[in-house]
């Protein structure tokens, strides 16, 4: 119990120290929102002149405020979760904005996520049960060379021979224009034809974390003593990779689940780009380059609290999968 | 700390449980007896050279890394072309005379390529040396020292691990001015020290409750002391392969901001050379090496850390030895 | 006009319906089934549309230039629309204006117009909308309350009362969007209303909006209808990234572009040569802007030396790939405004290369070179030049200008921030030498006021947009003072003569290169779209030369 109360005391700190450094880090950037707004008008082609800096300038309704008050305004409106208006959409709140990229990219991430998940804890299971054979290398080799893709690299190449080249798949975005999102088969199926070469591309460059992982816990397993015990009782070995060693050897991998979050959402603000898919990740190279303090704070704290989620439930379920954590803390 | 092979295995590899049969003593070797080697740092990069050496992947990784390198030192002299010169007639494939083609200003992808690892390695190393560093000096104080010391440093690196790297990189890339390779240095190095901190830490605390680090706290050794003479030189397997970690993520890192056009587009390097393609798409100029070849060299750098990685983790790990 | 960066903000759309439903296939027009088109009342128009964010956020305020959608054009008619290439007007709302005095500008509005709601469209809808712009000013993005005073109605006329002579601001009037009074006068706040339902005059109604493409449908009641072509226009949005979209350009998906294209005449003409054109015009000039308050920037001599230091033919040639030509240092864009340039200037006005004479400047400035150093009073002569990093031809220019002035011994290094980080520099007038565009309006004086009228050059580190140069010159004032209020085009010619010689000799600004306008066209559908046998705007469809564009296509 003691253990629990300080992993949430813990968990408010870090959420409190998060929320104020997506505060801060914004507000670091030089340049303003105004002028921001202008370059993109400037990038085509149109005259910038001063009515018209001043006429955005009111429009976006730049903050004049002091520093403290817009502080003392974020806080109170992370309470109410409401995130003010984005320079961005002016015609929508910054919840509207996210809620509508959001799903797509927890579909993707976490398809994608648990796709990988299975497919490289298998393969790991495999290459750490034949170790040192040839499966083995060409599993650990193979995982090394396709996790050392660069995500954006990678989506490039698909992107440009499997779309553009041989036309097999949409070339950008989540769904075909013209449609509105909804909850039809055929709409369903439609964005699933979208999500294929992001994801796919998110998977291949994700997979390899989760082979070493569990290749090292396999063979770490395997020399416990109740393995070769197991083993010596005549068990045939398949049961024992698959009922001995493989149950125990998953348990580290889970724990790293929440701070594998982490790179997969890295990856997905590239992928993202280069598919031109409609989530968060986009989102976020967006609100950077537009200077746009309301919609990137509040796509920052969407990243960290699910992150920090992730980690805390992670933390919860280790002391019920796994006794001696209770006993050490 | 010359005998490698008698480090304690980190628990588990990289974040795994440790079993209690492996976690053998500190080899029997007295802590003190290391001071003896004469000209330490060389024989001990020599051996762990040749220990590292008759790993397989190890040694792949050990001769990528190799040309890699050579390629940069002797860039000017491999390298046919200036990189920058825009003396080539621009969008043309693969020739003669380039033999990767040019980029949309005239200038030669291979020579780009050649001298791009400079970039690369330069980021790698240096910012992964960097965040080691600082991986280094928080895990072990935060490992060694408890109470508010540790919790206050534990505190700072589990919040470093949950803001999300690259969005991070992102915005401090677009606040520190200049835009030099050393911004991109310092802004990856701050962004990647956290996971090795974390583990650093935890093998810290293992080590702490040894025979060696007790006997030396009764002989009236200094904290820092120590941490750094005694208890780091018994992780040197588990901060090689921090830094490894670090140098791998470093590279990409490095490549994703250059091809975001948050580095300086003026600097040659792989991530500007895909940052080029991008911009002038070369895909759809059917330039296809240039957008393929930086990408392979990002690829084939990392995996040599990684396969060097693997002989590291293999050494320190007997269990994951290869038979 | 420049490249975009690769991952700036836009969204989605395209080949993606044909695509998916046979899994495989072509899609060369990608009219995406919503359209619907019916081959005899004159077919869908496909235009390359906006940039989503991802995805387009619905918004036909016309008020709102960085965040309204391109088909807002199409729905909101202006009293004229002024062509970007020679400033030429092809009335809408307006049958033609007459400076009564140079403060006193009247507009004649056409009769029998109605609002796409049916109502009656009158000159107190177009009063309103200007005392709109007046009681919210963050709507006035043109700044026209900066230069009248009033505006009235009488009869079928409408009357501007400026505050001071400005006779080519007849053109800002003229292009400012009209709203209905009847719907407009009961908007609690105007800046920040979306406009989902638009009722406009123009030649188009919204018909559909998706949030990765909408959808214009012919609007019955425009007073010219029968002029209009297409019966529909579908604009799909842009992607995110911008090499997807030069990807779907050249897969023939549009009508008309807005893109620009590496080896255009491979990657899109030879695509399909029959229908498939490009028109690539002049749209505004790239320069090398130097700080005037700084030394030695403040000294002619030396901005001369530096204008004669560099090959403007190679610098256009390794930014744009050779679509542009050398800048003429008139300021004046050619051919374009071929007809403003003073025909005694030697060459065009388009400086060459010639570094004796760059020596020769130098020294009379000061400066000599020594052991491949530009040796001054102090020291050697040092440049930074400041651009924003996602603009690739500039950097491409900037570049090449620091190898060429390095041959004349300056010492230059070069300064890449992000765009509101340079925009924050240059503004404040921190910055050492910076590249740059200058005009584009299409309207020399417009272009030469912003650039040059020292009205604008505010302090150092007080921000100012135009004339961020710093550049003070009472006889270039007094030239646009003349030119701002003459109306008999003699007096305006010579005017701008005296501002071209100024531009010509006292260098403000160090032109270099035109920066291209990237038009793409299909003939596959339309014809009538501008060309360089028939320029008459350029090709940009994101503000009004759309209206002119699509209000002039024939079908094909």
């Amino acid at each position: 119990m003691r253990y629990i109360l300080r992993k949430v005391t813990l968990f408010i700190i870090t959420l409190w120290a998060a929320i104020t450094l997506n505060f801060i880090l914004p507000r670091l950037m030089p340049g303003s929102p105004v002028d921001a707004a202008l370059g993109k008008l400037a990038s085509a082609g149109v005259p910038i002149t001063n009515a018209e800096k001043a006429a955005v300038e009111a429009q976006l309704g730049a903050p004049h405020t002091s520093i403290f008050v817009q502080y003392a305004d974020y806080l109170r409106n992370i309470a109410t979760l409401r995130f003010g208006t984005s320079f961005s959409f002016p015609n929508q709140t910054v919840a509207e904005t996210i809620g509508k990229a959001l799903p797509w990219t927890v579909a993707l991430v976490g398809t994608t996520t648990v796709f990988a998940f299975v497919v490289g804890t298998l393969l790991g299971v495999y290459a750490g049960w034949h170790r040192g054979k040839f499966g083995d290398s060409s599993v650990t080799v193979g995982a090394t060379f396709f996790g050392a893709f660069p995500p954006f690299w990678l989506g490039l190449l698909l992107l440009y021979w499997l779309s553009f080249k041989y036309g097999w798949f949409p070339i950008k975005g989540g769904y075909s224009p013209g449609v509105t999102p909804n909850w039809s088969l055929s709409f369903l199926g439609d964005a699933l034809d979208h999500s294929v070469l992001p994801g796919l591309t998110l998977a291949i460059t994700t997979l390899s974390g989760w082979v070493f992982g569990m290749r090292n816990n396999m063979i770490n397993t395997l020399g416990e003593d109740y393995v070769t015990f197991a083993e010596a009782n005549g068990l045939r070995s398949r049961t024992v990779a698959l009922l001995y060693a493989a149950r125990n050897a998953l348990l580290p991998n889970v724990t790293s689940f929440g701070l594998m979050l982490g790179a997969v959402v890295g990856g997905s603000v590239l992928v993202e780009g280069i598919y031109s898919y409609p989530g968060v990740g986009n989102l976020l190279y967006l609100a950077v380059t537009n200077h746009d303090y309301p919609l990137m704070q509040a796509l920052l704290l969407v990243f960290t609290l699910s992150m920090l989620v992730a980690i805390f439930v992670v933390d919860l379920l280790y002391v019920r999968l796994d006794p001696r954590v209770r006993s050490t803390s | 700390m010359t005998v490698i092979t008698s480090v304690p295995p980190p628990e588990g590899g990289l974040g795994g449980k440790a079993s209690p049969q492996a976690r053998g003593g500190p080899g029997g070797s007295s802590p003190q007896g290391w001071y003896s080697a004469v000209p330490g740092p060389l024989r001990f990069i020599g051996r762990a050279l040749r220990t590292l050496w008759g790993n397989g992947k190890a040694r792949a990784g050990l001769i990528i890394l190799g040309i890699i390198v050579l390629a940069a030192i002797f860039a000017p002299l491999i390298a046919p072309h200036s990189p920058t010169a825009t003396t080539f007639a621009p969008y043309k494939g693969p020739s003669a005379t380039n033999w990767l083609g040019t980029t949309g200003n005239g200038q030669d992808v291979f020579s780009q390529l050649i001298y791009g690892s400079r970039i690369s390695l330069i980021v790698g190393l240096c910012a992964g040396a960097l965040a080691t560093l600082v991986a280094v000096t928080i895990g072990l104080i935060s490992g060694y020292r408890q109470g508010p010391v540790d919790e206050v440093l534990s505190f700072v690196t589990n919040l470093a691990l949950v803001i999300p790297a690259l969005p991070l990189m992102i915005i401090l890339a677009a606040y520190l001015q200049g835009h030099s390779v050393w911004t991109i240095v310092l802004v990856v190095a701050f962004t990647s020290w956290a996971t090795g901190a974390r583990v650093i830490r935890s093998q810290t605390k293992t080590l702490r409750t040894r025979e060696f680090v007790t006997s030396a706290v009764f002989s009236g050794e200094r904290l820092f002391r120590i941490a750094f003479r005694d208890i780091l030189p018994n992780m040197t397997s588990l901060v090689a392969a921090s830094f490894l970690a670090a140098a791998t993520a470093a590279v990409l890192a490095e490549a994703s901001l250059e091809f975001l056009g948050l580095g300086n587009p003026s600097t040659v390097s792989w991530g500007t050379i895909l940052y080029a393609a991008q911009q002038q798409n070369a895909l759809l100029t059917g330039q296809w090496m240039m957008v393929f070849a930086p990408g392979l060299a990002i690829v084939l750098l990392m995996v040599s850390f990684v396969l060097i990685n693997f002989g590291i983790d293999a050494l320190s790990n007997p269990r994951l030895r290869e038979k | 006009m420049k490249n975009l960066p690769n991952l700036r903000s836009v969204a989605a759309c395209a080949c993606a319906a044909a695509l998916l439903a046979a899994g495989a296939s072509a899609c060369s027009s990608s009219t995406a089934g919503s359209s619907g088109s019916t081959s005899s009342a004159g077919g869908t128009l496909t235009i390359q549309g906006d940039t989503g964010n991802p995805t387009l956020v619905e918004n036909f305020n016309p008020f709102t230039p960085s965040t309204e959608l391109h088909g807002t054009y199409l729905i909101y008619a202006p009293l004229e629309t002024v062509s970007t290439i020679n400033g030429s007007y092809t009335p809408f709302l307006a049958t033609g204006y007459k400076f009564t005095n140079p403060t006193t500008l009247v507009y004649t509005i056409r009769q029998g117009v109605r609002w796409s709601d049916g109502t009656a469209f009158t000159p107190a809808d177009v009063v309103f909308t200007f005392n709109l712009l007046k009681k919210y000013p963050a709507l006035d993005t043109n700044g026209v309350w900066s230069q009248i005073s009033g505006v009235s109605a009488s009869g079928n006329n409408v009357t501007f009362t400026f505050k001071a002579p400005d006779v080519p601001f007849a053109a800002t009037i003229a292009q400012t969007p009209i709203v209905p009074e009847h719907i407009w006068s009961s908007i609690a706040n105007p800046a920040t209303y979306a406009n989902t339902h638009p009722v406009g005059t123009g030649p188009y109604t919204l018909k559909s909006f998706a949030p990765t493409q909408y959808t214009l449908a012919k609007n019955p009641l425009y007073w010219d209808a029968s002029k209009i072509a297409p019966t529909t226009v579908v604009f799909p949005a842009q992607a995110t990234s911008q090499s997807t979209n030069q990807l779907e350009v050249s897969e023939g998906q549009f009508d008309w572009a807005y893109t620009y294209l590496p080896d255009v005449k491979a990657t899109y003409v030879d695509r399909d040569p029959a229908t498939n054109q490009y028109w690539f015009p002049p749209g505004g000039t790239i320069g090398l802007f130097l700080n005037l308050t700084q030394a030695p920037y403040n000294n002619v001599n030396f901005r001369q030396g530096i204008s004669l230091a560099l090959n403007r033919a190679t610098i256009a040639q390794k930014a744009v790939n050779g679509y542009m030509s050398p800048a003429s240092t008139t300021g004046i864009i050619l051919p374009n405004e071929q007809k403003w340039l003073d025909p005694n200037l030697p060459g065009q006005g388009v400086v060459t290369q010639n570094r004796s004479a760059a020596l020769a400047a130098f020294t009379r400035a000061g400066y000599t070179l020594r052991g491949g150093k530009l040796m001054g009073p102090n020291g050697q002569a040092t440049m930074t030049i400041t651009l924003p990093n996602s603009f690739t031809d500039w950097a491409a220019a900037a570049t090449e200008i620091s190898t060429e002035l390095g041959q004349v011994g300056i010492k230059v290094s070069l300064d890449e921030p992000q765009y509101a980080q340079y925009s924050q520099t240059t503004q404040a007038g921190t910055f050492n030498a910076a590249i740059g565009g200058f005009g584009g309006t299409g309207i020399p004086y417009n272009d030469f006021d912003l650039a040059l009228n020292s009205s604008y050059a505010a302090p150092v580190h007080t921000p100012t947009v135009n004339n961020f140069e710093r550049y003070d010159n009472a006889g270039v004032n007094q030239a646009l003072g003349k030119l701002a209020a003459s109306t008999s085009p003699a007096a305006q010619q010579q005017a701008t003569d005296k501002l071209e010689t100024m531009m010509y000799n006292q260098v403000p600004i160090v032109l270099l290169y035109y920066g291209g306008s990237w038009g793409l066209f299909s003939t596959k559908h339309f014809t009538g779209w501008p060309s360089a046998s028939d320029p008459y705007t350029l090709p940009t469809n994101y503000n009004y030369s759309l209206l002119t564009v699509v209000t002039r296509l024939v079908k094909a």
